[in-house]
């Protein structure tokens, strides 16, 4: 009898001891859930404590001449656009060779891996490859070369926007690489005329088919609802990022315009469970009037075997609110050098190519990433390859950074859920955005 | 052989004989279970010791490698989070519906599969790959199956009901697929368990007029019990740690958090490593305390089934 109990107990305690080691170890997980990017930037923070006093400056001069081996880092390479320009690179024979370090293709471990390499002082990413979401982050540890004198002899060639993602207390600690907004679609047979509002865009909706966006509790949510937020005039938090500032009339009425939407269904019920696949797979069924999503789903529209909407739809950068003004959410990677390079002029050299017009042409034409630096969106094979380029170029320069801020994913949590919550009409707007700010002001208090 | 003469004059050759084998023995015994002990240690003790060493600080989201001992101040913010209250609960529907609804199925379709009859093995093989596929597999095709509205499940019951949206839909999707795929692994202990009861107890009690309910309550049920209570206890215990199926069909939303999923999102989401391993931990004292509950209560009724 002795022996059955405690037969059954240690059966119990190797079973139990799964729960705890299971929770040891980070399962990475989807991480920037949204499809086109995840993303923020800076809201400058300068005000208060000036986290990155003494940090090192880069010489510009520096990568004049300079001779060596670079990593540079970056996640999986699943497009082929890091190789192709490594190799286009290394062809050139400057005198500076790359190397390619692939990490897994799950944001949060690229995230985990360069933040193990820092906390090591490991010298071993020189340059890497930052989502726009983290770049501040980094800075604020200071781990990144202070790249200010870099940044202000070519400021001019670049889309403001982009920009605002490597500034941190009004220095820029990267360069941008490539960049990413969403976009409105819209049905050309039912919509004739472009909505300057959202509002009008729900009023076109409601008598034309509806329209789609991503509803379900993610990151893309937050993305969605901080477009129209942020066109609202409303913020997330105050100017120097230590309190929510989220609970606004700007912000419940633009709830309150996605909530009526769902109520009287303009929007279908099952928006609050649509992520990008499935709300592209509603929109190609030619019903809808509207869809927002990321530009990558233009070629989708298009191409997909059995979409309805082929050749019968058009995207434009997202309108502006009444009331308020025109917005968007900002994704895309930035290059930045590792302050524990063992090379940085050589890394510097390397970024200046990643960052010039030539890889900003190819990257945009072979891989539809979309440019930083204006004069891209121009080019002949740009325009080619991506027939919305102009509308592509209106987005990002109107969009704007995430908020900037080492809690960011239990801020976007309190966002996306109490979104949800209440487009699934489980809390009125007001509720919602007042829930939405005492999470984020108990996650601004995080240790 | 002097040796042995030796003994013989120091003491009763029994009882000698008895006391240096009886040390010898439990020394071999020690040295044989250590390499395993030693394992358990590594691969157990050591993750748990670990798990429950994080729970009892804080490290800092903000500055990397900041850390302070919290006591037990993580277990308090749990206990007084309603977020984990709510999953706490949305746990526990979720193992008694499901582990029910898969022993009631399981125990069907094990009986069903003892029966023979010609395409025993097919069936057998067949009634498996549900257990077979990976969960996340199984928590993808639910998914597709009950998305809204074009899931065809709404097409078929012609609804428009948003299954995984909408807060009692959501987990009863997560029960019901939960339901489908581990139903087979029930049944599979079950049918283990019926396949050792020897058939001369059935024969002997058809000899003596048993009908066919009276030989499953009074035969099948009681002998079976043993491995109803394996069953039981390693579904229970599957069931109060579940984070795959809603993971993947909800993603915690909807009613359908659980103890794993709010671990998991405090401490790899969010990074709150001493938080999240104050929820884990929580996780295995409830599993800890079912597993002695059962063992306690059905454990003893096999006891005194026995000395009946």
């Amino acid at each position: 009898m002795r022996g059955r109990f405690g037969l059954g107990a240690a059966v119990a305690v190797a079973l139990c001891s799964f729960v705890v080691a299971a929770c040891g170890s980070d399962s990475g997980g989807g991480g920037g859930g949204g499809g086109g990017g995840s993303s923020s930037g800076s809201s400058g923070s300068s005000g208060g404590t000036n986290q990155t006093a003494g940090v090192k400056k880069i010489d510009p001069n520096s990568m004049k001449g300079a001779k060596g081996t670079v990593t540079y880092c970056t996640g999986k390479d699943t497009s082929g656009a890091t190789h192709a320009w490594i190799k286009a690179y290394n062809a050139k024979k400057t005198g500076v060779t790359v190397k390619i370090l692939e990490f897994p293709a799950s944001a949060d471990a690229q995230r985990q891996q360069f933040i193990q390499r820092q906390q090591a002082k490991s010298g071993e990413c020189d340059i890497f490859s930052s989502d726009v979401i983290w770049t501040a982050e980094f800075a604020s540890q200071k781990w990144l070369y202070d790249m200010t004198p870099y940044i202000q002899s070519r400021k001019q060639d670049f889309i403001g926007a982009p920009l605002q993602t490597v500034t941190f207390e009004n220095k820029q600690f990267g360069v941008p690489e490539t960049t990413d907004a969403g976009f409105l679609y819209y049905n050309d047979q039912k919509i004739k005329s472009t909505p300057a509002t959202w509002q009008q865009v729900y009023q076109q909706a409601a008598s034309n088919g509806g329209i789609v966006y991503q509803g379900a509790a993610y990151e893309g949510l937050t993305c969605d609802y901080l477009e129209l937020l942020f066109a609202a005039g409303g913020q997330v938090l105050n100017p120097d990022g230590t309190k929510s500032a989220i609970n606004s009339p700007q912000a419940v009425k633009a709830l309150q315009l996605m909530v009526d939407g769902v109520k009287n269904g303009t929007a279908p019920k099952a928006v609050t469970t649509y992520m990008e696949p499935e709300s592209l797979a509603a929109w190609e069924t030619g019903k809808y009037a509207f869809m927002r999503n990321w530009p990558y789903a233009y070629a989708l529209s298009e191409n997909d075997k059995g979409s309805k909407v082929s050749g019968k739809f058009k995207v434009v950068p997202q309108p502006a609110f009444e009331g308020g003004g025109k917005a968007g959410i900002l994704g895309g990677h930035n290059s930045v050098i590792s302050i524990y390079s063992k090379n940085p002029g050589a890394a510097l050299a390397v970024v200046d190519y990643n960052t010039s017009l030539e890889n900003n042409v190819r990257n945009a034409s072979k891989f539809s990433l979309a440019p930083v630096l204006a004069a891209a969106y121009d080019d002949p094979a740009v325009k080619k390859a991506l027939p919305f380029s102009a509308e592509l170029k209106q987005a990002v320069a109107q969009a704007k950074a995430r908020p900037v801020s080492p809690v960011y994913p239990q801020i976007s949590q309190a966002i996306y859920n109490n979104v949800n919550d209440a487009l699934a009409g489980r809390q009125s707007p007001s509720d919602a955005m007042k829930k939405a700010s005492d999470a984020i002001n108990k996650a601004l208090a995080t240790f | 052989m002097a040796d042995a003469t030796a003994v013989q004059t120091t003491g009763t050759p029994t009882q000698q004989r008895r006391r240096s084998k009886g040390l010898s023995e439990r020394r071999l015994a020690f040295f044989m279970v250590a390499p395993s002990m030693a394992l358990i240690a590594l691969v157990a003790a050591y993750p748990i010791g670990y798990g429950i060493w994080l729970s009892l600080h804080e490290y800092s989201v903000r500055v990397a490698g900041l850390s302070r001992w919290a006591g037990l101040r993580n277990y308090s913010t749990a206990l007084s989070d309603s977020e984990w209250w709510a999953a706490f609960f949305h746990t526990m529907i979720f193992t008694v519906c499901s582990v029910s609804l898969e022993f009631a199925i399981g125990l069907g379709m094990a009986l069903v599969m003892h029966a023979a009859f010609r395409g025993q093995g097919i069936i057998r093989t067949v009634v498996l790959v549900p257990w077979a596929m990976l969960t996340v597999v199984t928590a993808v095709m639910w998914r597709t199956m009950f998305e809204s509205p074009l899931g065809f499940v709404n097409n078929l019951l012609g609804t428009n009901t948003v299954w995984l949206g909408d807060e009692p839909y959501a987990l009863i999707v997560v029960i019901l697929a939960d339901v489908w795929k581990t139903a087979p692994f029930m049944a599979l202990l079950l049918l283990a368990g019926l396949q050792v009861i020897p058939s001369e107890i059935y024969e002997a009690a058809k000899v003596d007029g048993a009908t066919a309910w009276q030989r499953f309550a009074r035969i099948t049920m009681p002998l079976l019990l043993p491995a109803i209570l394996v069953a039981l206890i390693f579904r229970t215990l599957d069931a109060l740690r579940i984070f795959d199926l809603p993971f993947v069909l909800t993603n915690g939303k909807a009613g359908t958090s659980t103890l794993s999923t709010i671990a998991q999102e405090t401490f790899a989401s969010n990074r709150i490593y001493g938080l999240g391993s104050a929820m884990a931990v929580l996780t295995f004292i409830i599993v800890m305390i079912v597993s002695f509950i059962y063992i306690r209560t059905v454990g003893g009724n096999i006891r005194g089934l026995a000395e009946e």
